[in-house]
């Protein structure tokens, strides 16, 4: 269990968020145009790196808003925390 | 077709605390982010929709819940039934923001007492202790896992939104709860 600081309604129980995975993935822009196996590294290969990791957290129980959060995932230490659309901060 | 029955619960006391059912009472939903929707409501509701995070807002019977950057609950008793109508005219026809009415949606508990908080404390992961000590604030967060909306509207009064179909399990776990305290 950890605090996680919701940039929008300020800091809460991790019980309160929804873990949205790895962040900064795009879409690809003609999804068409791909083969089976682009289409597929798109949808289900992720890093899932012990360290550092860029995440997508959404606070389901409280304002619902989806935001980037860094963090450390062998201690669950947050690096930083920055909304939806914004550059990430320097780790 | 819907049940839009409400649920029955009696009034409780238990020390220095007290139980009741706040309903009917009139709720509507507001979402919308831009001027228009900003300047529309604030002339319908005669209230400034409060945009500081878990803040809250009141005059005479109506009161403006934050709940999210775009996101609002207005609340009352008696409210005039134009209002929603109005609204409806003025903000969801012009597409400037969304209206929807919640009342029976929601179900409201008041509690009332010095015990407010150790009883929520029981099952709640928010921390109130910075909480208790205002009036005017709003926070949403888990009760027993049941999601809720807290409007700590005075000191040591309290209103408690939670979704009807959870709001039986709920009242009953308050009042285990508030035995023990």
């Amino acid at each position: 269990m950890f605090l996680i600081n919701c940039p929008y309604c300020g800091e809460r129980d991790q019980s309160e968020f929804s873990s949205g995975g790895e962040a900064h993935i795009e879409r690809p822009k003609q999804p068409t145009e791909l083969s089976d196996d682009e289409w597929a590294d798109f949808l289900f290969m992720r890093k899932n790196i012990k360290g550092i990791q860029f995440e997508r957290w959404n606070h389901s129980h409280g304002c619902r808003k989806w935001f980037n959060l860094i963090r450390d995932t062998s201690n669950d230490k947050i690096h930083g925390i920055y909304k939806m659309g914004e550059k990430p901060p320097k780790v | 077709m819907l049940d839009i029955k409400l649920p029955e619960f009696e009034k409780k006391v238990y020390p220095e605390l007290e139980l009741s059912l706040l309903e009917p009472s009139y709720k509507i939903n507001l979402r919308g982010k831009n001027r228009d929707f900003f300047t529309k409501a604030g002339k319908l509701l005669s209230i400034m929709l409060p945009i500081e995070s878990n803040t809250s807002a009141n005059i005479k019977n109506i009161n403006a819940l934050w709940l999210s950057p775009d996101e609002w609950l207005i609340y009352g008793k008696d409210i005039d039934k134009n209002l929603e109508i109005n609204l409806n005219n003025e903000i969801s026809k012009l597409k400037y923001g969304s209206v929807t009415n919640v009342s029976d949606q929601w179900v409201i508990i008041n509690f009332k007492g010095k015990n407010i908080f150790e009883v929520l404390s029981k099952g709640s992961p928010f921390n109130f202790n910075d909480f208790k000590g205002k009036k005017n604030v709003v926070v949403q967060t888990l009760l027993n896992n049941v999601d809720v909306i807290l409007h700590h509207q005075e000191i040591n009064d309290l209103n408690l939104f939670v979704r009807k179909s959870f709001s039986e399990h709920l009242w009953l776990w308050i009042n285990d709860s508030s035995r023990f305290i």
